[in-house]
């Protein structure tokens, strides 16, 4: 006897759907449990960000950066700025680029940890998530200790940075590290080889590498399915080629390569790797340094376009910014990693349960700010 | 038939692995903490000195303040802000750098700059700042500020400013009746001459 085919049922999930990350909607087709086919439609945090860019001065863009992957702000304003300093010629003192480093791993460790925690949270995991907001807060703390803000920091700045470190910070972030190492463990031991999650997670919603490829996968999720890219390490921008650190990629410890369990994996090895740059950064930053001492008078940029690339907690961050030698951008694009995440759901997940569309959906790590901009 | 004993023992042990942790927490319910109830208890300021002497000088951003008689309405706080929330109208003084005391208008700033201009308007919307701290750094007189910083005796942390109404929410710092006042002094002066 073969599958009754019954009829298909169109189900919208979201916009308002805890699983869905913001204010996503899938349409679902369904055959009963199973998902044949999965339509993402975005638009509903669009906020006309690229728009808006070309009304206001280079400075002002910022701001509105932040609030694309509002939980990797600092990464966000580190892509606008390595593009920008590129474009203007700018050469910025070490201190700065330290600083900047440091900013943008810990960033890493705090998004990854908020993804982590969620996903769990939709495997049905709750304490994992409150485990992983606890430590997320410490590095907030970090931030508001540094720029004043928790969340949108406008920190980076075009030739420099808003502020320099406050007294006490480097010893608060050894710290933190000190206390954080730990918790990996401990989390690894509470969820990542926990069976019921490996259960849900194992050899589900699994992403072929050329697949991933094909449809500019990038970040976490690419280098789940066993492609050792990583943009730090093969496009070095700042000073990221100065460190040592591994490239974690998915090897399929719980089922096949490119796995749901894998794409969550990755990203704790990652926080790993993360923790090890930021060690680095702080043992080799220079002392003395003005954080005020390369901002440019005027940002005037010369007529011309630039197209730059950064590795933000979700993968490839593109900011493609066209010039016409006024001081507001004639037209500025972000290339959104987790635009690009989000659209292969449709490949990888349809044949599978809808409660395992969920679990394909949160292992991606998408947010929505950045999706939609 | 091994794997199926196999996925039995790693599920007990997988499991009541995680569940010594919460256990442990359990246990050191009290030193782990991080709960605080809030309304009763606050979030401690956090300590921090960044080197920069006056006290006006903060990087928490709570909300902005104006220090009306140091304003010399320069509007390049206006010009710097992304959002457009920072509203102000300015007029000319009938004489630079003099007081004018019928609108209680300040003629000489801290910093001893001589104001050449009356703000009449100077509206913040609340509502609408983004918090990005833009408008701060080229104030020549370091005159609009966030309040609650680390080094400001004077403002202490205030981040509950929720308002019933919107319109509270629309900070006006230049005194009301400020354009009547200066009109009726300049035409008062010009009836003097």
């Amino acid at each position: 006897m073969g599958i009754i085919r019954g009829e298909e049922m169109v189900l919208n999930i979201g916009p308002q759907h805890p699983a869905t990350h913001g204010v996503l909607r899938l349409q679902v087709r369904t055959d009963g449990e199973i998902v044949s086919s999965i339509t993402p439609y975005i638009g509903y945090l669009h906020r006309c960000f690229e728009k808006h860019c070309e009304s206001v001065t280079y400075e002002q863009v910022i701001p509105f950066t932040d609030r694309c992957d509002y939980l990797a702000s600092m990464t966000m304003n580190f892509g606008y700025v390595v593009a920008m300093e590129e474009m203007l010629e700018i050469k910025v003192n070490d201190r700065v680029q330290h600083i900047r480093v440091v900013m943008a791993e810990l960033q890493r460790i705090a998004s990854h940890l908020l993804g982590l925690g969620a996903f769990g949270l939709d495997i049905g995991a709750f304490t994992p998530f409150l485990h992983m907001l606890r430590d997320r807060e410490r590095i907030l703390d970090l931030f508001e200790m540094t720029c004043g803000a928790r969340l949108l920091y406008n920190y980076m700045w075009i030739g420099g940075l808003s502020h320099d470190l406050p007294v006490g910070f480097v010893e608060s972030t050894y710290k933190f590290l000190d206390y954080f190492e730990p918790k990996i463990d401990e989390f690894v031991n509470l969820l990542v080889h926990n069976k019921i999650f490996v259960e849900r997670t194992a050899d589900i919603g699994v992403m072929p590498q050329d697949v991933a490829i094909s449809y500019g996968v990038t970040g976490p999720n690419l280098r789940a399915s066993g492609l050792k890219w990583d943009l730090r390490r093969d496009d070095p921008y700042s000073i990221y080629n100065k460190f040592e650190f591994e490239v974690p990629v998915g090897e399929g410890g719980k089922g096949s390569v490119g796995d749901c369990w894998d794409r969550f994996y990755v990203r704790v090895l990652e926080m790993k790797e993360s923790i090890k740059i930021v060690r680095q950064a702080l043992a080799s930053m220079p002392k003395d340094g003005d954080v005020h001492q390369s901002l440019p008078k005027k940002i005037k940029p010369p007529i011309g376009s630039i197209y730059k690339r950064t590795e933000s907690p979700r993968g490839d961050l593109g900011y493609y910014i066209e010039s016409d030698g006024s001081n507001i951008p004639y037209r500025l694009k972000m290339r959104s990693p987790a635009f690009t995440a989000l659209s292969v759901i449709d490949e990888i997940a349809a044949g599978w349960l809808l409660s395992d569309v969920l679990a394909i959906l949160g292992s991606l790590d998408i947010v929505l700010g950045e999706i939609d901009r | 038939m091994i794997k199926y004993f196999t996925d039995i023992w790693t599920s007990i042990t997988t499991i009541l692995g995680g569940m010594g942790i919460t256990f442990i927490h359990l246990i050191r319910a009290r030193q782990d903490n991080v709960t605080l109830q809030y309304p009763e208890e606050r979030w401690p300021r956090p300590e921090r000195n960044i080197g920069f002497d006056h006290d006006n000088y903060n990087v928490i951003r709570t909300r902005l303040h104006v220090d009306m008689d140091d304003c010399i309405g320069c509007l390049k706080c206006e010009r710097a802000c992304p959002v457009d929330c920072i509203k102000i109208v300015t007029e000319k003084a009938p004489e630079r750098g003099s007081d004018i005391k019928e609108i209680k208008h300040v003629g000489v700033t801290t910093n001893g700059t001589r104001k050449a201009m009356v703000v009449t308007r100077f509206d913040i919307d609340m509502s609408e700042c983004c918090y990005c701290n833009l408008c701060t750094y080229p104030c020549p007189e370091e005159c609009i500020f966030m309040t609650g910083g680390p080094n400001s005796s004077r403002h202490p942390l205030d981040y509950e400013f929720s308002e019933p109404d919107r319109d509270n929410l629309i900070y006006k710092f230049a005194k009301s009746g400020t354009k009547e006042g200066l009109d009726k002094y300049i035409g008062e002066k010009s009836a003097e001459s």
